[in-house]
C-alpha cells in the first residue's frame, strides 16, 4: 500500500509541472471591460489593462534588461452579446490575457436597453473574477471613455473604480457585481449601476440607472436623489445632503449618520401600505448667515424633515410608475407579511402606498452664532 | 540465518580481543607513553602503581596519595586502604572492573605484578572546561551557567538545583568500544515509572560502537528516525533541564557532551525559551505568539509568494500589483525559481557563516547580507519583494530556541515552496496536511508528539502558546502522566492569599 502511494505520487509530481501558470508579469490583466451595442445583438468590447512604469527597478543601475512591464493597454472588436471579450480578443494580445483582476464593466445605454441578462449569466458563472467589481453604465460611449485621455495619469480603470468606491462610501448606494446579482436573482428586486459620463478631462459620476429585471427604464440623476435612494436601501454613515430652505441659501447636512425601519400593513390585500421610517443624523456643517436665527432648529429640522419625505414618497412613486423596484420594496412585504401572495405582486406593486416618515436630529456641533 | 552466525563469530572475535590476564592488560597499556607503571618500594613495603597520567591529575597522586605508601605502618594492601585518606577505595580481584577503571582515571595498586588482586584508588582527574556561559541558549534574564564536557560537574550543577533524596541518577554504559558513561536522571516519586523504563530499557539496547554527544543519541533513541522533526530537547541549560525534571520528566546527561537530552516532549516546548519563565506572563506569552508566527512565516512566506505570482494573481491587492509586477518585470527566473535561488543563497551563508571562524563569520554576514542581496536585485536575479520575504523569512527562523528545531523549520520550506509551483495554494494547502499528519502520528517516548493540540488537553495548553501565571499552573503536564500530578495545592495557595481587603491609603 504504502509503496503504491509513493509510486502515485511520483506522476502527481511531473504533472504538476503541466499546470497552466499565471505568472503575474507574463499575463495582460483586464482591469475595464466596455460593451457598447451596435444593434443585430453585437457589441463593441473594449478591455483596457495598465500599463505599469518604463524602465527597471529603481536603483538597478542598468542592470536587468529593458523592462518588460510596459504593455499594451487597450482592444477592442466587435464581437457578440454575452461572449467573453478575453479570448475574443486574444489575437491582440502582447501575452496572455486574463479577466481575474477585473474591476469594471461598463455598458453603454443601448446595451443595457438591450438587455444585461447573458452578460449577466456569464460573469455569475466566471469564478475567476471577483465580485466586487463595478458594474456601470456610462453616458455616452464607453469606448470613447475607456481609450481617452484624462487629467489623472493612473489607469482608467482604476480611476473610474476609485471614482465609485468614493462615491459609494458616501451617497452613492452600495452596487457592485454582488449586489447586482442579488436584485437580479433575488425574488421582487431589481438591480441599479452606478451612472458615468465623460465631461472633457474628466469622468463624472451623473447618478443612477434603474433596471428592470437586466433592462435599462430609467435613472435618478444627481447626488441628492442617490441618497435619497440609499436611505431607503441601507443604513449609513458619510453621506450628506443639500437642503435649501430659501433660494439661495443652503445648509448642508454632514456626515449624515441614517438608519431605516419598515413595517408593512395589509401586505396582501390589493392596496398594501408600506410604512418606512428614516432616522437621519448629522452636523450642520455648512450653514448661511441666516442661521443665526434663534429658531434654527426647529426650522431646519421640519424643513429637512418635510422635504425629504415628500422627496421619497415621490421617488417610490416614480419607481411604481416605471414598475421598477430597486428598494425591494415587494422583498421587504414579504419579510414583513405572513403567508405573503407572491404571485399577485408584480400587479399589487404599483398600487401599494408608500408613507415615508423622516426623523432629522441635528448634531449642534459646528454652529455657533455668528455676529 | 546467515547474519546471525556472522554476528556471533563477530562477538565472539570482540571477546578474543580483550585481555584475558592482568599480565596481557598491562603489557598491552604499557606500550602507551602516557601510562605509568612502575613498582613502589618502602622499606617496610612494596606494590605496583599504575595510572594513565593523561587521565589524572598528577599533582594531586603526589600530593595526597604517594606519600603515604613511604609510611612505615603501611605493609598490605588493607593497610593502604584504611590509611590513605581517601574515600570509596575498592578492593578486586576481578580484571574488567580493574581495566574499566583504570581508563575512568582510577590509580591501580597491585602487590605483585602478575596477581588481579588490588586496590583500586579514585583520584582527582584532570579539569576539562569550566562552567561557562551558556552560547547557544542564551538567555537575558535568569542562570548564566551552561553544562560542561565533564558529567560529573554536569550531576552536580543538577544537584545544586535539585537538593533531594528523590534526585535520582543512574549510570550505564552506551557504546560497545567507547563506553561512554550516560546517565539517566529523573526525580523519583514524579517521574513516571514508565517512561523511566521506556528510557532505561532504549539505552540497554542501543548498540553503537560509540558515543559522543546527547543529539547523537537522542537520534539513536528516538521514536521515529526518519523525522525531519527532533522528538527530544537537547540543551545546555542546567536550569531548564532541572525544571524538566521537576515536571517530571526525565534527563539523559552524556560524559563528554555539553548538553543534556529531556524526554520525552511535545512540539510546543520546542518553541519555549527559558527567558519565557523568568518574565511577566504577558511579555512571555507576547513573545511565544511572535515565535510561533515567526514559525508560521518562514515556513509559508516564500511559498505563499511563489503561487501566489505563478497561479492567483487575483489574490494580489490592487495597490500591490504595481510595485509586484515592475519588481518582477526585470527578473530572469519563474517566481519559483528565484524563490530557490534566493533561498539557497541564504542558505550557503547560514553554512558558511557556521562553518567559518568567528572572526571573518561576521564579515560573511555583511558581505551576503547587503552586497549579495543588493547584487542580486539589481542583476535581476530576484525581485526586491522576495529580497525582504526570505530575508524576513530566514531571521523568522531564527527566533526558535532550539537549534535543532529552527533546522527542521528552515528545511521545511524547500518541499513547500516546490508544492507551491505544483498546485499553487493549493499545493501549499496540500503539503501543509502532509505535515501535520506526520506531525498527528508522531510520539515522543510513545507519548503523543503535538499532545496540547491533538489530543487536546487544556491544562497543557495553559504553559504552551500562551503562559499562564504560575498561579494557574498548578498541574504537572498531563502528557508526563506524572506519579504526583500537582506541583502544590492550589486550594491552600487560595487560603493563604485570603480575601483582598484594600486598605484606607491604598
Amino acid at each position: 500500500m504504502r509503496k503504491l502511494l509513493n509510486i502515485a505520487a511520483v506522476p502527481l509530481l511531473f504533472l504538476g509541472g503541466c499546470m497552466q501558470d499565471n505568472i503575474i508579469d507574463d499575463i495582460l490583466m483586464v482591469e475595464a471591460e466596455g460593451y457598447d451595442y451596435i444593434g443585430n445583438d453585437q457589441v463593441i468590447g473594449t478591455i483596457t489593462t495598465p500599463n505599469y512604469a518604463q524602465g527597471g527597478v529603481s536603483g538597478s543601475g542598468g542592470g536587468g534588461g529593458p523592462a518588460t512591464a510596459s504593455m499594451m493597454t487597450s482592444a477592442s472588436a466587435i464581437t457578440y452579446d454575452g461572449r467573453s471579450l478575453v479570448e475574443k480578443l486574444t489575437p491582440e494580445g502582447q501575452k496572455a490575457i486574463r479577466a481575474g483582476k477585473l474591476r469594471v464593466q461598463l455598458f453603454n445605454e443601448a446595451l443595457l436597453r438591450h438587455g444585461l441578462k447573458k452578460l449577466i449569466h456569464f460573469r455569475n458563472q466566471d469564478p475567476d473574477v471577483g465580485r466586487d467589481l463595478f458594474l456601470v453604465m456610462v453616458d455616452g460611449n464607453s469606448k470613447d471613455l475607456l481609450q481617452s485621455t484624462y487629467q489623472t495619469a493612473i489607469p482608467v480603470s482604476r480611476y473610474i473604480y476609485d471614482l465609485i468606491f468614493q462615491n459609494q462610501q458616501q451617497n452613492y448606494p452600495r452596487s457592485n457585481l454582488s449586489t447586482v446579482l442579488y436584485n437580479y436573482y433575488g425574488y421582487n428586486t431589481d438591480p441599479f449601476m452606478p451612472i458615468i459620463k465623460k465631461e472633457q478631462d474628466h469622468i463624472v459620476l451623473t447618478g443612477i440607472a434603474l433596471l428592470k429585471r437586466d433592462q435599462y427604464v430609467g435613472r435618478l440623476n444627481g447626488q441628492q436623489e442617490a441618497f435619497l435612494l440609499k436611505t431607503l436601501i441601507e443604513n449609513f454613515n458619510y453621506g450628506f445632503y443639500d437642503y435649501t430652505f430659501k433660494p439661495n441659501q443652503h445648509v448642508v447636512l454632514e456626515n449624515v449618520n441614517s438608519s431605516r425601519h419598515y413595517d408593512v400593513k395589509n401586505g396582501n390585500s390589493a392596496e398594501p401600505n408600506i410604512y418606512a421610517t428614516v432616522t437621519l443624523k448629522g452636523y450642520v456643517r455648512q450653514g448661511n448667515p441666516l442661521l443665526a436665527t434663534q429658531d434654527y432648529y426647529s426650522e431646519i429640522q421640519t424643513g429637512i424633515q418635510s422635504e425629504i419625505k415628500r422627496a421619497l414618497e415621490k421617488m417610490v412613486v416614480g419607481f411604481q410608475k416605471m414598475d421598477v423596484d430597486p428598494i425591494g420594496i415587494g422583498d421587504i412585504a414579504r419579510s414583513y407579511t405572513r403567508h405573503f401572495d407572491e404571485r399577485s405582486w408584480p400587479e399589487r406593486y404599483p398600487r401599494a402606498h408608500f408613507h415615508a416618515k423622516v426623523k432629522v436630529m441635528l448634531v449642534e456641533t459646528g454652529i455657533s452664532n455668528v455676529r | 540465518m546467515f547474519w546471525k552466525k556472522k554476528n556471533d563469530e563477530a562477538m565472539k572475535e570482540d571477546q578474543g580481543a580483550s585481555p584475558k590476564t592482568i599480565e596481557d592488560l598491562l603489557l598491552q597499556l604499557k606500550k602507551s607513553p602516557d601510562f605509568s607503571h612502575y613498582q613502589h618500594l618502602s622499606d617496610t613495603f612494596q606494590c605496583w602503581i599504575s595510572f594513565f597520567s593523561s587521565l589524572v591529575n598528577v599533582e594531586s597522586i603526589h600530593r595526597d596519595i604517594l606519600p603515604f605508601l613511604y609510611k612505615g605502618n603501611i605493609r598490605s594492601l588493607s593497610d593502604i586502604q584504611e590509611q590513605i585518606p581517601i574515600e570509596k577505595i575498592e578492593r578486586t580481584n576481578d580484571l574488567k572492573l580493574i581495566q574499566s577503571k583504570l581508563m575512568e582515571g582510577c590509580l591501580i595498586i597491585q602487590e605483585k605484578e602478575s596477581s588481579p588482586k588490588s586496590l583500586i584508588v579514585p583520584t582527582v582527574l584532570r579539569e576539562g572546561r569550566q562552567v561557562q556561559q551558556p552560547e547557544i541558549e542564551t538567555s537575558i534574564i535568569g542562570p548564566k551557567e551552561a553544562f560542561v564536557e565533564s558529567l560529573d560537574t554536569n550531576i552536580s550543577l543538577l544537584r545544586k538545583r535539585i537538593p533531594i533524596p528523590q534526585f535520582t541518577v543512574e549510570q550505564s554504559r552506551v557504546g560497545k568500544v567507547s563506553n561512554t558513561r550516560v546517565c539517566l536522571t529523573y526525580i523519583k516519586g514524579i517521574a513516571n515509572e514508565e517512561n523511566v523504563n521506556t528510557v532505561r530499557q532504549r539505552l540497554q539496547d542501543l548498540e553503537v560502537d560509540h558515543l559522543f554527544d546527547a543529539s547523537t543519541l537522542s537520534l539513536n533513541i528516538s521514536d521515529n528516525n526518519g523525522s525531519p522533526f527532533p522528538q527530544f530537547i537537547d540543551t545546555e541549560r542546567p536550569d531548564r533541564t532541572a525544571a524538566a525534571l521537576f515536571e517530571g520528566k526525565i534527563a539523559l546527561l552524556i560524559d563528554g557532551s555539553p548538553n543534556s537530552l529531556i524526554l520525552p516532549t511535545n512540539v510546543v516546548e520546542y518553541f519555549l525559551a527559558s527567558d519565557d519563565y523568568y518574565t511577566s506572563w504577558y511579555f512571555a506569552t507576547a513573545y511565544r505568539l511572535l515565535r510561533l508566527f515567526a514559525v508560521a512565516f518562514s515556513v509559508f512566506s516564500s511559498a505563499i509568494y511563489v503561487a501566489i505570482l505563478t497561479y492567483h494573481y487575483q489574490l494580489i491587492p490592487i495597490d500591490l500589483l504595481g510595485s509586484l509586477i515592475t519588481s518582477r518585470s526585470v527578473v530572469t527566473f519563474s517566481p519559483m525559481a528565484e524563490a530557490i535561488v534566493l533561498e539557497l543563497m541564504i542558505e550557503l551563508l547560514r553554512e558558511a557563516g557556521a562553518r567559518l571562524p568567528t572572526k571573518v563569520g561576521q564579515t560573511i554576514g555583511i558581505v551576503g547580507g547587503i552586497v549579495i542581496g543588493t547584487a542580486s536585485v539589481q542583476a535581476g536575479f530576484t525581485s526586491n519583494v522576495l529580497l525582504i520575504l526570505v530575508a524576513m523569512s530566514a531571521l523568522a527562523a531564527f527566533t526558535t530556541p532550539n537549534y535543532r528545531m529552527a533546522s527542521a523549520i528552515r528545511l521545511l520550506r524547500f518541499p513547500i515552496i516546490v508544492a507551491a509551483q505544483f498546485l499553487g495554494l493549493l499545493g501549499v494547502a496540500l503539503c501543509f496536511a502532509f505535515f501535520v499528519s506526520h506531525l498527528l502520528k508522531l510520539t515522543s517516548l510513545g507519548r503523543p508528539f503535538i499532545e496540547p493540540i491533538y489530543p487536546l488537553r487544556i491544562s497543557d495548553l495553559r504553559d504552551s502558546f500562551i503562559r499562564f501565571p504560575f498561579t494557574m499552573q498548578s498541574e504537572r503536564p498531563m502528557f508526563l502522566r506524572p506519579n504526583d500530578t500537582l506541583r502544590y495545592n492550589k486550594e491552600r495557595v487560595k487560603q493563604k492569599a485570603g480575601k483582598r481587603e484594600p486598605d484606607i491609603d491604598e
